[in-house]
């Protein structure tokens, strides 16, 4: 196995490590003890969290803000892909076929998508504002690991580079704000847990109209 | 030096207490999209970057990762991580005390799910016990702490203005009978009260009074514990916001009531309702219950009987951000405005998606925050405008003041109604 593969893996061992000590954090601290009598369902309200309350229809900053919202989705759904790319590389596997064609199409789009974000917070007065350094390091670590995954499946000598560029994004990953990619699933679940327990949630449309009666 | 370590200790306390996963995910999850910025009555207002609710949240969760994060300790200009100094918490003040009104409308339209209102009343508190709440709403806390409610208004005054308004309640019933019955044990019901109402609106006791009046109720109000507000869950000081509480829960189980009724006041119900408990960490033995949702419940069972023509102009109704996006009541209050009112009208937006009157997290109590509280309050005008009412009702005391100011400032020409006021005069006895 080549140098970089195996650097590949170093990062990978290193930010699961770190993504494992947050969770287990997070599992150890555990949910705020609740002592007010409950008037909803929690579980109905943390599905409705990770599900319909999503949906642009019902959340302004993605009905408001539609093209960064699609470009967002787009944005994350490359960094899956790539992600997947990387552990076959790991596992030592060869992609290959047409598809991949398809692919790196997507992750070029999906990079694009990222820099037009990164663009948007490099103009916009009130993202510049609120933007840390942390903010454009994590934008072009993730923006680059996707567009070295497609160069990469168009010409495969470019494997060193997608492989260091995946390393550099793990390594940063538990440090700066990508550890997101733990922390959204645990806010929406206590938002979820919060508005389920007081019947606030789940809210969906059907639901309004009916109440209203 | 030694006095200002400690201060810094306390507040640092709050952010690294470990008391469960809510703080560290909410303040590991913001990704400064600014999303959030248009769903920001204090950002559509002014434009101003600095209230976008992303910023309040960085400025609790800079000083976090400060003190609590290897980046923020090892590389603090990577994140702008900040010490908990003097300019920060000035800022702090300004930012969480003086430009949010913790409606929680962010909350619901933030892209990730951060609780950013959760978050702000964390910076409250840590504000709160470094000594750094404003000196007008620690005033009111004091007041309530001190004398029992937030006006301070004497039990000579109080149990006066009671007597005045069971006489009111005996004319207008005609029955010499009906009363305001005071510190009566063994009653199903505990009324409380707004201290607003005895001070500046008397006569919405009295609308209260002839509801139970007519639904047979057994009920009392207590003349020691009445307060249903709870400064203190404004000025998020926990010791402080949990006296009040078990004051509450206190006269409840003196006065042997076997449910706990709060008048329409939006921070009221919730604090009592849902944040009282855990205050002084204790699950009530009793049902606590808001008037809106007990006045529903009369009219549904039958209890009463109103006059659905009884309002005969548009009306349109204000939704208590603690009412509706804290506490999960909605439908209530559309249904007892259907049962008076010939011709209602939302606003637009409402219910969860309702703007918050510009009142709310305090503002009313921090006179020194008045200018932006009006300029914030634009919002609501022309919602109201728009909806083409001439009654705006609003089951919160705190609403009604700041909706009246709007009403004034803004020339509505509208009136504003409890929803007590709407269903006295259209009781049918």
């Amino acid at each position: 196995m080549a140098w970089y593969n195996w650097f590949g893996i170093f990062s990978l061992a290193i930010c699961l490590a770190v993504c494992l000590y947050h969770v287990i954090r997070l599992i150890k601290l555990g949910m705020p003890v609740e002592y007010s009598g409950r008037s909803g369902s929690p579980v109905s309200g943390i599905v409705y969290s990770f599900t319909s309350a999503m949906n642009p229809s019902v959340k302004e900053s993605a009905s408001l803000n539609l093209p960064v919202y699609i470009a967002g989705i787009v944005y994350h759904l490359g960094t899956f892909i790539a992600g997947i790319l990387f552990m076959t590389v790991i596992a030592g596997l060869s992609p290959s076929g047409y598809h991949l064609l398809f692919f790196a199409f997507f992750l070029f789009i999906s990079a694009l998508s990222g820099t037009g974000i990164l663009i948007k917070r490099l103009t916009d007065k009130k993202l510049l504002y609120i933007s840390l350094p942390d903010d454009y390091i994590s934008n072009v670590l993730v923006t680059f690991f996707q567009a070295s995954g497609g160069v990469f499946l168009l010409l495969p000598g470019s494997e060193p580079v997608f492989m260091i560029s995946a390393g550099l994004m793990m390594l940063y990953l538990p440090v700066g704000k990508l550890r997101h990619a733990i922390y959204f699933f645990a806010a929406r679940f206590h938002l979820g847990f919060f508005y389920g327990w007081r019947n606030v949630w789940p809210l969906h449309k059907q639901k309004v109209d009916e109440r209203s009666k | 030096m030694k006095e200002a370590n400690e201060k810094i200790r306390k507040g640092l306390e709050v952010l690294g207490s470990g008391e469960d996963s809510k703080l560290l995910s909410h303040l590991n999850a913001c990704v400064r999209c600014g999303l959030c910025a248009k769903s920001c009555i204090y950002y559509l207002s002014m434009k101003d970057e600095k209230l976008i609710p992303a910023s309040k949240v960085d400025i609790v969760a800079s000083v976090y990762r400060r003190y609590f994060t290897f980046t923020g300790r090892q590389l603090p200009g990577l994140v702008k991580a900040r010490d908990l100094d003097d300019k920060t918490v000035t800022e702090m003040v300004d930012l969480l005390f003086g430009s949010c009104t913790v409606c929680g409308r962010c909350v619901k339209h933030c892209s990730i799910g951060v609780d950013i209102e959760y978050v702000v009343r964390k910076g409250r508190e840590m504000l709160s016990v470094m000594g750094y709440v404003p000196s007008t709403l620690q005033s009111t806390v004091r007041s309530a702490l001190d004398t029992g409610n937030n006006m301070a208004i004497s039990h000579g005054d109080f149990v006066d203005t009671l007597e005045w308004m069971e006489e009111e309640l005996q004319d207008e019933v005609d029955d010499p009978e009906a009363r305001i019955p005071m510190d009566e044990k063994g009653k199903k019901v505990m009324y409380t009260l707004n201290p607003r109402e005895p001070k500046f609106f008397p006569i919405s006791i009295s609308a209260m009074a002839k509801v139970f009046y007519a639904a047979g109720e057994s009920w009392t109000l207590s003349t020691r514990m009445y307060d249903v507000t709870n400064y203190a869950y404004f000025s998020c000081h926990p010791d402080e916001a949990a006296v009040i509480s078990r004051r509450m829960y206190d006269e409840v189980n003196t006065l042997e009531a076997g449910m706990l009724v709060l008048a329409e006041c939006g921070h009221g119900v919730r604090s009592n309702r849902w944040e009282s408990p855990n205050y002084i960490k204790k699950q009530f033995g009793f049902e606590v219950l808001s008037s809106v949702e007990l006045m529903a419940k009369y009219i549904r069972e039958g209890r009463i009987r109103t006059d659905r023509g009884a309002l005969k102009e548009k009306v349109t109704l204000h939704d208590p951000c603690n009412l509706v996006r804290g506490g999960g009541i909605f439908k209530d209050q559309r249904y007892i405005l259907k049962q008076c009112a010939e011709d209602f009208v939302e606003m637009t937006p409402y219910g969860t998606d309702n703007f918050c009157c510009g009142g709310g997290g305090g503002q009313l109590a921090m006179s020194e925050y008045n200018e932006r509280r009006m300029r914030i309050a634009e919002i609501k005008a022309e919602q109201i405008r728009k909806s083409g009412a001439k009654v705006v009702a609003a089951p919160c005391h705190n609403c009604i003041d700041q909706l009246s100011q709007i009403n004034f400032t803004y020339k509505l020409n509208v009136k504003v109604k409890t929803l007590a006021e709407i269903v006295a005069d259209s009781l049918i006895i």
